[in-house]
């Protein structure tokens, strides 16, 4: 028997060819101190003994990560092409459904381009090329998910209003504060935060909440190019919770001392999470013209069910704790959407997005979903707006709201318990008085308020003349708003052009 | 507790009176009424009487078609969570308003 003597070098398994291209191309400094390499993480507090002990189960080296990333691209820009030479945006369920899709193009491709900017962070700081590798993938899924969003949603912008200054509204309009100082908070924070705030409770806690309701409402509703975005997005998501839970499972492992802070960014960044993904309780049950699901179903699916009762028993072994406000957030899950569409529709006058009252197989629909709460909103808020509808108006409201100084959101939600009362919440910081929408931003203040007595709040900033002036229309031109971008929907111009391209076709037909 | 941070970490208010010259932020709200989904905000000179408040509130809340704005007239003002009989020719600083406070009112 012969044995060869040597193996020829294109024999490497997967494996092999991962531990060669990123391990084996960290090595140990000799002449600068690993602290002048690395200076970002320790003082978080954050104690690794062992980073070669960071898991990357997916082993992908960047030329096989370049290979699929090609291959989604392919095939999303052909439903693109194809859907746009057969003017697709006909067949859509109905013209008011692009106000969820213009609402997903102000918030969200910026949000993902911060993420690419944090994660890139992380690729150059974390000590471990495990880590950083797999940091260095998200980043660049962030930016293909931020790009991939824009050119996915930019054959709409010549059909329809809202969309076409996505990227200044995103920095400037008030609803869009919300997702920006999201984002803002999570990236001025340390590296292993961050890793908490976006990779674990974002990416893992409540990616499904997000991501599911956008997919499927799209698919629901005629969107081709969105759903197949997100289908082309869902495979880097996968690796996303991974990342995310090795992130924390890692922290959790290298040393004890971890868990409490661990524990207190888990508390702090589900909070904030869930409140910024109340804009999309509002827009699943309210601007989908065909529901896929309720918000209270998907909170219990892919919260309660599949975090509480999953992950978070898995997580007990290490000592954490579900997260500080989450019996709130359940407690919320059968008024939050009704809350948040009640925003968005008496402001809607002043948003690059416009919103309508929920028509008669819209409200058939809430009955059914929500028997015990959406009689009591239809009979104090909505069967009034009907009514000045009804002598010739529209019911805006006349002011600026008070604002969250955590999550901005306008605080219109409720005191557990009683529906009809809005939270109030406030904490006195060296001298000065700071408003909150609920306990959860409350605790998320009083533990920093040294950050977030620094919030650009857009109706403070607005007084401070610093939003290109002080009326309404001012404020408007400011923010990048053109006409027929804002207000109600029956009547507007999307509405309009919707009836009459239809009425076209059918004289066609 | 302090931000943990790489250096000295101390950064004025956003939202500090001083950048309001002699104005404040005034929050009012009509409790228990969502058909205003939240309290409203808005930039008052600290030296404006209490009574033109009131008057404000009049012509703002009736936004609500069933306000009758009579009722201003016997309503209970509560200032930051204290139940108060306002002098309506005095000041909103001299009635105990400050810098964001929360103006208060059932009907
Ligand atoms: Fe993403
Ligand atoms: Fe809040």
């Amino acid at each position: 028997m012969t044995v060869p003597t040597q193996k020829p070098a294109r024999k490497l398994t997967m494996q092999q060819r991962y531990a060669a291209l990123t391990h084996d191309l960290d090595w140990d400094p000799t002449y600068v101190a690993e602290e002048e390499i690395y200076p970002f993480t320790t003082f978080e507090g954050i104690k690794v003994h062992d980073w070669s002990k960071w898991e990357d189960p997916f082993r992908l080296t960047v030329e096989a990560y370049n290979k699929y990333q090609a291959e989604k691209d392919r095939r999303l820009y052909a439903v693109l092409d194809g859907f746009a030479q057969s003017q697709g945006q006909l067949s859509l369920t109905e013209g008011r459904y692009m106000n969820a899709m213009k609402i997903f193009l102000q918030g969200i491709p910026s949000g993902e381009y911060q993420a690419h900017r944090n994660f890139s962070h992380l690729a150059r700081y974390f000590n471990g090329p495990g880590a950083r590798f797999a940091s260095l993938c998200q980043s660049m899924d962030e930016l293909r998910h931020a790009q991939t969003e824009i050119h996915t949603l930019s054959h709409y912008n010549k059909y329809f209003g809202g969309m076409h200054d996505w990227n200044k509204m995103s920095d400037r309009v008030w609803y869009l504060s919300v997702p920006k100082s999201f984002f803002d908070d999570a990236g001025t924070a340390g590296p292993f935060e961050w890793l908490i705030a976006i990779g674990f409770s974002f990416e893992y806690l409540l990616t499904n909440l997000l991501f599911v309701p956008f997919m499927s409402g799209a698919a629901f509703n005629g969107d081709l190019p969105t759903m197949t975005f997100g289908f082309s997005a869902q495979s880097d998501e996968s690796r996303h919770m991974t990342l995310g839970l090795e992130g924390i499972k890692f922290m959790l492992e290298q040393d004890e001392d971890n868990l409490p802070i661990v524990q207190a960014w888990l508390d702090k960044w589900f909070w904030r999470g869930y409140r910024l993904i109340a804009l999309v309780a509002g827009m699943m049950d309210y601007m989908l013209p065909k529901r896929v699901m309720s918000w209270k179903e998907a909170f219990e699916l892919y919260f309660e069910e599949q975090m509480l009762n999953g992950l978070f028993k898995d997580l007990e072994y290490y000592g954490i704790k579900p997260p500080r406000h989450v019996q709130w957030a359940i407690d919320e899950k059968e008024i939050l959407s009704h809350q948040v569409y009640w925003v968005l529709y008496q402001f809607s006058h002043a948003a690059a997005f416009t919103t309508t009252i929920p028509n008669e197989e819209d409200q058939a629909w809430l009955e059914s979903a929500y028997p015990e709460t959406w009689p009591v909103f239809k009979s104090v808020v909505w069967d009034k707006a009907q009514r000045v509808v009804d002598s010739g108006g529209r019911y805006f409201n006349p002011g600026l709201p008070q604002l969250c100084q955590i999550c901005q959101i306008p605080m219109g939600f409720t005191e557990p318990g009683n529906p009809l009362v809005q939270c109030q919440r406030h904490s006195i910081y060296e001298g000065e008085r700071y408003d909150f929408c609920s306990d959860g931003c409350q605790w998320i203040f009083d533990r920093e308020p040294e950050k977030y007595v620094q919030a650009w709040l857009p109706v403070h900033q607005i007084y401070q003349g610093n939003c290109g002036g002080p009326t309404l229309p001012d404020v408007a031109v400011w923010y990048g708003l053109e006409p027929g971008d804002a207000g109600e929907y029956i009547g507007s111009m999307d509405h309009q052009d919707w009836l009459k391209w239809h009425a076209s076709s059918i004289k066609e037909g | 507790m302090a931000v943990v941070a790489i250096s000295d970490y101390k950064f004025p208010s956003k939202s500090r009176q001083e950048l309001y010259g002699d104005d404040q932020l005034v929050h009012l709200w009509w409790k228990g009424n969502p058909y205003f989904v939240a309290a409203s905000c808005f930039r008052f000179p600290k030296a404006m009487p209490f009574g033109d408040l009131v008057e404000l509130c009049k012509g703002f809340f009736s936004a609500d078609p069933d306000l009758d704005p009579t009722a201003f007239d016997s309503v209970q003002w509560v200032i930051d969570d204290k139940p108060v009989t306002p002098d309506l020719g005095a000041s909103l600083e001299a009635n105990g308003v400050g810098h964001k406070s929360l103006v208060q009112f059932s009907i």
